[in-house]
């Protein structure tokens, strides 16, 4: 079936309606973890699924960039330092869109609960840092799916980089080198970070993130984190998510 | 000066600079095609020939086929997200170079090829229109008509066609070759200028 087929985008659209606003029905849910390397995300995405299982939720994780179509062809292309800020949108952009049909709305269709170790507000942070236009880069990401929940866990540019440089040598992209001229990747981490945290903080008052003070205790955050989600997931679905659905579902001939 | 790091002076292009696009779904007919308007643009001139882009030259879809099998397939929208990477990677390293140096480049298939395709597919022009707002305008476009049911061997539309949603339903494979190939063949509407994706400092 195609997308051009405007009867089978109307029910496509009809049965989404009614799959996600169905009270008596457990809806999916979709809560994305934001924020700048060395925030602390990953930890706090674990403890936070730990502890939704042990409440019985179904839960299903996703990574950035890690698409298993889409994956290779990026990583490739990295390890020759071969991609343009276009072409580094571009192709996480095919990754975050495969990761949306193949895993995120499925699961979502099927009433599990997805958790997003970082989602498209993680590309339009590093490619507005590039020198992209936002505009531009958000439309890549149409039809847009708009999680219920996002945490944005803020730290400073300076935190970040003694976090991140603790550990290991930041990547020549995670790094910015493409884009700042610089040889040193922990000064060019230090700068392009900066550049990085400065469009998350403007993106979380435009889409309303629910900011964690990731400069906190662990076990502080957690806390924080599961109140708001108990407080967060009685909220409505969001209408805006209809278009995406109903073409993943048009897509796939409304089979489900 | 010690520590003056500026950049030696760009030699002015010369003027015959031009990037001519070629469009189609048969790609050796495209291919033909982009020879012939070559040729035609440098008559008797070989060094202003800057030469054929081709389609991925990145060599994404290449890698993209070797992927699939396990990974799931991709949607229109993944294919056409792929083939602006292709076609980013294709204007950095073959058609801005030729153009800066005053040389005809021609670009087969360039940005129309995809935008048929995406709309036989049913994405909104909309969409398709942003994703190719970095291609800068062709000073020349030619569509190569085509019987479409005999064509598409080969090529971006075949090669989207076939992969597309796991490209298992021949008849809507054809389906799309042939539609993509009567929106190439339709009147197009007046050039708008494209903005780059850059932000302005």
């Amino acid at each position: 079936m195609s997308l051009s087929d405007q009867t089978a985008l109307q029910r496509a659209r009809r049965l989404a309606r009614q799959r996600f606003t169905d009270p008596k029905r457990k809806r999916g849910l979709l809560v994305a973890f934001e924020g700048p390397d060395g925030s602390g995300k990953t930890t706090q995405r674990k403890l936070f699924k730990t502890w939704l299982k042990s409440e019985g939720y179904d839960v299903v994780t996703t990574k950035w960039n890690s698409s298993q179509l889409i994956k290779p062809i990026i990583k490739s292309r990295k390890a020759v330092r071969a991609l343009s800020p276009e072409e580094f949108s571009l192709l996480h952009g095919a990754d975050f869109r495969h990761r949306v049909e193949q895993v995120i709305l499925p699961a979502l269709w099927d009433g599990k609960l997805v958790i997003a170790d970082r989602f498209l507000f993680t590309g339009l942070a590093r490619d507005v840092a590039r020198g992209l236009d936002l505009d531009w880069v958000l439309r890549l990401y149409q039809p847009l799916l708009w999680p219920d929940l996002v945490f944005y866990f803020a730290v400073s540019p300076i935190t970040s980089g003694k976090r991140v440089t603790a550990t290991r040598m930041p990547s020549f992209y995670e790094a910015g080198q493409d884009v700042t001229d610089v040889d040193d990747p922990v000064e060019s981490y230090q700068r392009f970070i900066a550049r990085v945290i400065r469009e998350y903080e403007s993106l979380a008052l435009i889409f309303n993130f629910i900011t964690v003070d990731a400069e906190q205790s662990i076990g502080e955050q957690h806390r924080q984190i599961r109140d708001l989600f108990l407080e967060g997931q009685r909220r409505p679905w969001s209408p805006w998510n209809i278009e995406a659905v109903a073409e993943w579902l048009a897509m796939n001939g409304n089979r489900r | 000066m010690a520590g003056d790091e500026r950049k030696p002076p760009v030699r002015v292009a010369r003027t015959r600079a031009k990037l001519v696009a070629v469009d189609g779904v048969d790609a050796p007919a495209v291919l033909a095609a982009a020879k012939a308007a070559l040729a035609a643009t440098t008559p008797g001139e070989p060094a202003a020939r800057g030469g054929i882009s081709r389609w991925d030259a990145s060599g994404i879809f290449q890698d993209l086929e070797v992927a699939e099998e396990e990974a799931g397939a991709a949607s229109a929208r993944t294919l056409l997200l792929l083939y602006a990477a292709d076609l980013a990677f294709r204007l950095r390293w073959q058609i801005r170079p030729a153009l800066l140096e005053g040389r005809t480049v021609v670009a087969a298939p360039y940005v129309d090829t995809a935008i048929a395709f995406g709309r036989a597919a049913g994405l909104p022009s909309t969409w398709l229109a942003n994703l190719f707002r970095f291609a800068p305008r062709a000073a020349e476009r030619h569509v190569v008509a085509t019987q479409a049911a005999a064509a598409a061997k080969d090529g971006f539309v075949a090669f989207a066609s076939h992969h597309v949603n796991g490209g298992s339903d021949l008849r809507a494979r054809q389906r799309l070759i042939t539609q993509t190939a009567a929106i190439l063949a339709r009147p197009r509407p007046a050039a708008r200028r494209r903005r780059s994706p850059r932000a302005r400092s």
